[in-house]
């Protein structure tokens, strides 16, 4: 019994999986809590009297089958809140009894309530998740666009995994949104009539700075006529004005490289004084200037394009650039933002580059970098058709050129140019993709060549005649509602896309639904939910419609190909992020007080790191011991900057060698996860304790009681305490101990960590005191220690554990107890192994738990 | 009972919001015997951008023109830029020491946009996420009853900018609803006739609904009965949309109410301020007694003065609106404020007084008995987005009291921590006085309007005076 373990002092955590197939603790109840019960609580609540109606000599002890659960819950709140027995009553619990109860009620309810979780029967079949919808419409249309955007979010699992197919619901408000997007992207991925005319702006920094000058030209001229009449004098104009154009080097502004004459940049919203008009041909490439802009670390550059770029299709920024100086090593790296700015305080702009570029051509050798970008998919100004340039609102739009680098190096530019749409082919790709060439003149042949075709992909399977002839029947009707046989088809299609076959991940069986094993189509669509997030491409396709996929050999080769292939990158990122429940990241707000204003790069870095880290350790196959603790990490500057780490130069994450010295390595120390679990002021033991139990351990603790007591920080005598010793004085509250003295020894042991995840030796002027005794005795020093004892005492524990997690990811449910010895195998042979993260991976799809229903 | 910790997860499942739909928002299902069966209840925002006249007490303007009134919860006096309302004085309730908690620190330029939402809508230059609106969860309740779930009008139309809304409503995503501008249009869509493409779209979808019905029946024959539980929230989501495309078909065939448009200039612009103004309130009238909607909101106006709304003080003789409100300290300055205030009063009132003089069709009481009418900004003095000024009449039927000025908050008597500012430093400034979520107030507002939603944004209680 897990429960009594603990209490023994034995201190194995095991996940409900592992237990044996888990029974009521009576023997506990009757030793130890009944007795107590009938002294304290029988004469009010018992044969003779039943206060408030309730009788507790008769309740059920076994809240695993019992009836009587919710009556347990309520005496669990009322002893634990000190409730009952009242302040009047003869008898009093001591604080030991009371414990007793605590202890046994917590510990039955927990399990209570995983036992209840896994007999609720699972399988797999379930709704697409939000981003693999995202992905499976991508993937299936070959856009860029993200149409999951106004879906529901989902709701975490317990385990923390949102493809949990118990939780992925339909409503009809969503059911509407699916099919009302399904059409959205097909016209979009769709084109009529002829290719359209792009727009060019051809910028030089010299036609840009010249816009400047004519400001200050008339500037001057305004302010000369103002001296004149006396209005002015000109020392004020030099004082209060001569900042605004005059060039500081720390600032973005135009200069001549070879006169050396400088000026400040300009923009404003107001009068399109700024704004660039585009033209029908594009401009051809100057000769590169030596009149140029220099935008400094942390500058930016603000391109006004007025109201000239079209509604959709993507538009092409190139920008010629270099560094401004080739000393040190550092890189300057540009991120490119748009937005509009239609009256003073309305402004919106955002990261619209996929990437930030990095600018490594020599000063005075500069090249061409770009980015490209859908129209549709970034934030528009809505009054660019209504309104007219210089008119208010203004309907303008702009690029922003932000110079993200986090040493002071600047860029250089001297032309930019951008084009809109940039089409490659006519039809682009996902047109023909959808509409192939089209040999038979008949509508309704090619309707069902069509039909077939994207049926086919968007199921994840091959059709029948009979489907495809359903779906060419309501071609039939719809056709004569439609103006043309396109409008039919993207109909026809956004029906297919909206049908159960696309949404859910359907079984599809051959041999019937009894069959033990999945058929070839449903292996390939597990294994591409699996690691791609979304259907699967068309030679995993080809081989399950050959039977061919479920061959050990060739399964493996797949799922390495499917390993290696840049969407793989998905599996890393939603995997980790739901493993460790990263979300928490994206709302803990750092208290400005304590740290400042933190950098948005850092925070950026902060969540990529863990990802980072699982895909590094998932591509070179290494041990998934090195989550524990690793003698390297994957950070880029500006986190490098944060750990102490010398010598780390440009903003990709890489692998960088520790020192032995280091406090990093690992999981446990990676700044975004230390920062998640504080509360962005202090540290937060008690969130790091419970995240360790239940995210890498999966051994999470009981729920607290509804009403636990507060630490009362208004008691001098308690603002004095350490947090530490706070928690010791919490902890010594009986309804506390049970549940506290098993999270909070290992959260104590992180305490070297503030809210930001950096090393600190003291608190308040206080040394650092992280050393904690865990329940069954062991003692944590810190960080270390806390490192040491896990790889020395938990490994198993931990390998189980992510096996457990990841199989529960793969398979888009809970496991339950049935699933258990399969599991067990898998960790064996796992550890047999050397611990593999990718031969993991392989493991679990060779496993039955994958092939099986 | 106290089921928590067992049950945590399958009250996270119940929590999924239900979404608006897109293509059918506009072609609810008919009312039928909805009339009879359920109560009418409505709903009109308006929203005052800039704020109002706030002078200090030791200013001379203080007493009459002030637009909070002066004395206590019964016993308050409205002064000249109020006193139009008198007539209607046992019809309102005036709140202050109400604002929304995530913006209190924002430029009073940025503050239409989540007036009725409540929204965090960040600081310039941030990523911009607003959340549904006050009237639109209204509308997911009864926006089935009529023709238009809901009426959204701004004077300067369309869904503006962000954080330069042209628009009171916002979706269940958080999206604008783009407001109509033009009276022609307006009454057009209320009272002449369905968008063009309305039959068509309704058949299409009709089509391929049951197409889908078809998928999912055959998908469900080859899946076990767990499984087909699940498919089950599928196949009634078709058949939900099914019946609100048959319903929405419906409305279709049942004639347009007819409306007398002789009193009505339907091509009117704000370039006539007053009866541009009166047009856009007689509409949101005949289509509450017509009942082709319960809801409206009418933004009357742009914060910031860019674009036509600005017209609209012209009609009191000035040459613009925005001006007034950075122009307080001029001479006269918060008088001149105050005339405009009083001309959108007497407008407003005007509206009130129409409903309150039209007994309630088929139903108890008066119009105003059943519609809850808010009025207020996001501002109260220059650019400072607390304390906001707010008007709520009507709605005796649904239990609202009037008669009261309700005063929130503590620190801030007479209004003075939050008056005689015309700097950017007090909108900049540090709060010392305390005010209460004004989603309280909506919150209460929901429930009496029949809603049991238990939150609207970040309400923390409701009000049991009100």
């Amino acid at each position: 019994m897990r429960f009594i373990l603990l209490l023994a002092g034995l201190g194995i955590f095991e996940g409900l999986a592992w237990a044996e197939v888990p029974q009521a603790n009576l023997k506990q109840f009757r030793k130890e809590v009944e007795p107590v019960l009938k002294s304290a609580c029988v004469e009010c609540h018992g044969q003779k009297k039943q206060k408030a109606k309730f009788r507790i000599d008769t309740l059920d002890p076994d809240l695993l089958k019992g009836k009587d659960v919710s009556w347990w819950l309520e005496v669990f709140d009322v002893i634990g809140n000190g409730e009952m027995p009242p302040e009047d009553a003869k008898v009093q619990l001591t604080d030991s009894e009371k414990a007793r109860i605590i202890n046994w009620l917590s510990g039955e309810i927990q399990l209570a309530s995983e036992v209840r979780r896994s007999e609720q029967g699972h399988t797999s079949f379930r709704r697409m998740t939000r981003y693999e919808y995202k992905y499976a419409v991508q993937d299936l249309l070959g856009l860029p666009h993200d149409f999951s955007r106004d879906l529901p979010p989902e709701t975490s699992s317990e385990d923390g995994f949102k493809n949990s197919s118990e939780l992925l619901q339909m409503t009809s408000g969503q059911f509407a949104l699916y099919h009302a997007q399904a059409r959205r992207a097909l016209k979009l991925a769709t084109v009529r009539g002829e290719r359209p005319a792009p727009v060019h702006y051809g910028i030089t920094m010299k036609a840009a700075s010249a816009k400047v000058d004519a400001t200050y030209a008339a500037f001057v001229q305004k302010k000369n006529k103002q001296i004149k009449n006396g209005v002015i004098i000109l020392d004020d104009v030099q004082q209060k004005e001569a900042n605004k154009y005059g060039a500081k080097q720390s600032g973005t502004h135009f200069k001549n490289l070879v006169t050396g004459d400088a000026l400040r940049t300009q923009w404003s919203y107001g009068g399109a004084k700024y704004a660039w008009k585009p033209v029908a041909k594009r401009p051809e490439i100057p000769p590169v200037s030596s009149n140029v802009v220099i935008i400094p670390a942390n500058h930016k550059f603000i391109i006004d394009v007025g109201n000239g770029l079209p509604d959709s299709g993507i538009m092409r920024v190139r920008i010629r650039a270099a560094r401004a100086s080739s000393e040190g090593d550092h890189l300057p790296t540009v991120r490119l933002y748009f937005g509009n700015q239609p009256s003073n305080d309305s402004r919106i702009s955002a990261n619209v580059g996929s990437r930030d570029l990095t600018i490594d051509a020599p000063p005075g050798s500069p090249r061409f970098y770009h980015w490209d970008v859908s129209l549709t998919e970034i934030p528009r100004n809505a009054f660019r058709k209504t309104h007219k340039l210089g008119q208010l609102p203004n309907p303008a739009e702009f690029l922003d050129l932000r110079n993200t680098s986090s040493a002071p190096v600047a860029l250089v530019i001297d032309y930019v140019e951008i084009a809109a749409p940039v089409l490659n082919e006519w039809p682009p790709q996902s047109h023909a993709r959808i509409f192939h060439e089209r040999k038979e003149a008949d509508d309704k042949t090619y309707a069902r060549e069509v039909i077939t075709r994207f049926m086919s992909r968007a199921w994840r399977r091959s059709v029948s005649d009979s489907e495809v002839d359903q779906k060419l029947a309501l071609y039939g009707k719809l056709r004569p509602q439609c103006e043309d046989f396109q409008e039919a088809m993207v109909e026809v299609l956004a029906s297919v896309m909206s049908s159960p076959n696309f949404l859910y991940l359907v079984r599809f069986n051959h041999e019937g639904k009894d069959s033990q094993r999945i058929s070839d189509f449903e292996l390939a669509s597990r294994l591409a939910f699996f690691l791609w997030s979304s259907g699967p491409d068309e030679e995993v396709l080809s081989l399950a419609s050959k039977g061919n996929l479920r061959d050990p050999a060739q399964l493996q080769k797949q799922t390495r190909r499917l390993l290696s292939d840049p969407k793989a990158k998905r599996f890393a990122r939603h995997f980790t992020r739901q493993w460790l429940g990263m979300d928490e990241l994206d709302y803990v707000k750092i208290d400005a007080k304590t740290y400042g204003r933190v950098d948005p790069l850092l925070m950026e870095a902060m969540k990529q790191e863990p990802v980072a880290l699982f895909d590094e350790i998932l591509q070179q196959n290494r041990p998934v011991i090195e989550f524990l603790h690793s003698d390297y990490v994957l950070v880029n500057d500006r986190l490098a900057r944060h750990y102490g780490i010398p010598g780390v130069i440009g903003d990709r994450l890489r692998k960088v060698q520790l020192s032995t010295e280091s406090k990093r390595g690992g999981l446990l120390t990676q700044a975004g996860l230390l920062t998640m679990n504080s509360n962005g002021k202090d540290s937060n033991p008690l969130k790091r304790g419970i995240w360790l139990l239940e995210n890498l351990l999966n051994d999470p603790p009981p729920p607290p009681p509804p009403a636990v007591p507060e630490i009362d920080l208004a008691d001098p005598e308690i603002l004095k305490l350490t947090l530490k010793q706070r928690m010791e004085d919490h902890r010594n509250d009986p309804a506390c101990f049970s549940c506290h003295s098993k999270i909070d020894p290992w959260g104590i042991a992180f305490e070297n960590f503030d809210a930001l995840g950096q090393w600190r030796f003291k608190i308040s002027d206080q040394p650092v005191d992280a050393t904690s005794i865990l329940f069954n005795k062991d003692e944590l020093q810190g960080m270390k220690g806390l490192k040491n004892y896990l790889v020395s005492n938990r490994q198993d524990q931990f390998v189980r554990a992510i096996v457990h997690k990841m199989a529960a990811y793969a398979l888009g449910r809970p496991l339950t107890f049935g699933d258990r010895a399969e599991v067990d195998r898998i960790t064996t042979t796992l550890r047999q192994n050397g611990d593999g993260l990718a031969d993991l991976v392989f493991l679990i799809v060779k496993s039955d738990l994958f092939q099986l229903n | 009972m106290n089921l928590s910790s067992l049950d945590r997860r399958k009250f996270l499942r119940g929590a999924g919001v239900a979404l608006a739909l897109p293509w059918l928002e506009t072609f609810a299902p008919p009312a039928q015997a909805a009339a009879s069966s359920v109560k009418r209840k409505r709903l009109a925002c308006f929203y005052l951008p800039d704020g109002v006249p706030m002078p200090l007490e030791k200013d001379p303007s203080y007493k009459d023109w002030s637009w909070f009134p002066h004395g206590g919860r019964k016993d308050f006096v409205l002064t000249k830029c109020m006193e139009t309302l008198e007539p209607l004085r046992n019809e309102l309730t005036i709140f202050s020491g109400l604002s929304h908690p995530a913006v209190r620190h924002v430029h009073g330029h940025r503050n239409a946009d989540q007036f009725l939402t409540g929204a965090d809508t960040g600081a310039m230059d941030d990523s911009y996420q607003n959340s549904i609106s006050l009237d639109q969860v209204f509308a997911d309740h009864v926006g089935e009853y009529t023709r238009h779930a809901s009426l959204v009008m701004s004077t300067d139309g369309g869904a503006g900018s962000p954080r330069g809304a042209h628009t009171m409503s916002y979706n269940t995503q958080g999206r604008p609803i783009p407001a109509e501008h033009k009276p022609k249009r307006i009454f057009d869509m209320l009272f002449v006739k369905s968008g063009p493409d309305a039959a068509r779209r309704l058949a299409l979808s009709k089509s391929a609904l049951d197409d889908l019905l078809e998928d999912a029946r055959s998908l469900n024959r080859s899946l076990s009965e767990h499984d087909q539980k699940t498919l089950a929230d599928y196949l009634q989501s078709v058949r939900d949309t099914e019946v609100k495309v048959k319903k929405a078909k419906r409305w279709l065939n049942i004639p347009m109410p007819r409306v007398n448009t002789d009193h009505l200039n339907l091509d009117i612009t704000p370039e006539d301020p007053r009866n541009f103004l009166r047009t856009m309130f007689e509409l949101i009238y005949l289509a509450f007694k017509t009942d082709t909607t319960r809801i409206a909101t009418y933004q009357l106006g742009r914060e910031n003065g860019v674009g036509i709304s600005d017209y609209l003080a012209r009609a009191v003789g000035f040459k613009g609106t925005h001006y007034l409100s950075h122009e307080t300290k001029k001479p006269d300055g918060y008088k001149n404020f105050g005339i405009y205030c009083r001309f959108i009063n007497e407008e407003l009132g005007r509206f009130a007084s129409r409903l309150k003089a039209t007994p309630e069709p088929g139903g108890d009481g008066n119009m105003l008995d059943n519609t809850a009418v808010l009025f207020g900004s996001a501002s109260s003095a220059f650019h400072l987005s607390r304390n906001y000024p707010l008007l709520l009449m009507g709605g005796r039927n649904m239990g609202f009291k009037h008669g009261q000025y309700l005063k929130y908050g503590q620190g801030n008597d007479k209004h003075q921590a939050t008056a005689g500012i015309s700097t950017d430093a007090g909108w900049r400034g540090e709060m010392n006085y305390t005010e209460l979520p004004l989603s309280n107030l909506y919150l209460t507002m929901l429930h009496k309007l029949g809603v049991e939603a238990r939150t609207f944004g970040g309400s923390t209680e409701t009000f049991s005076e009100v």
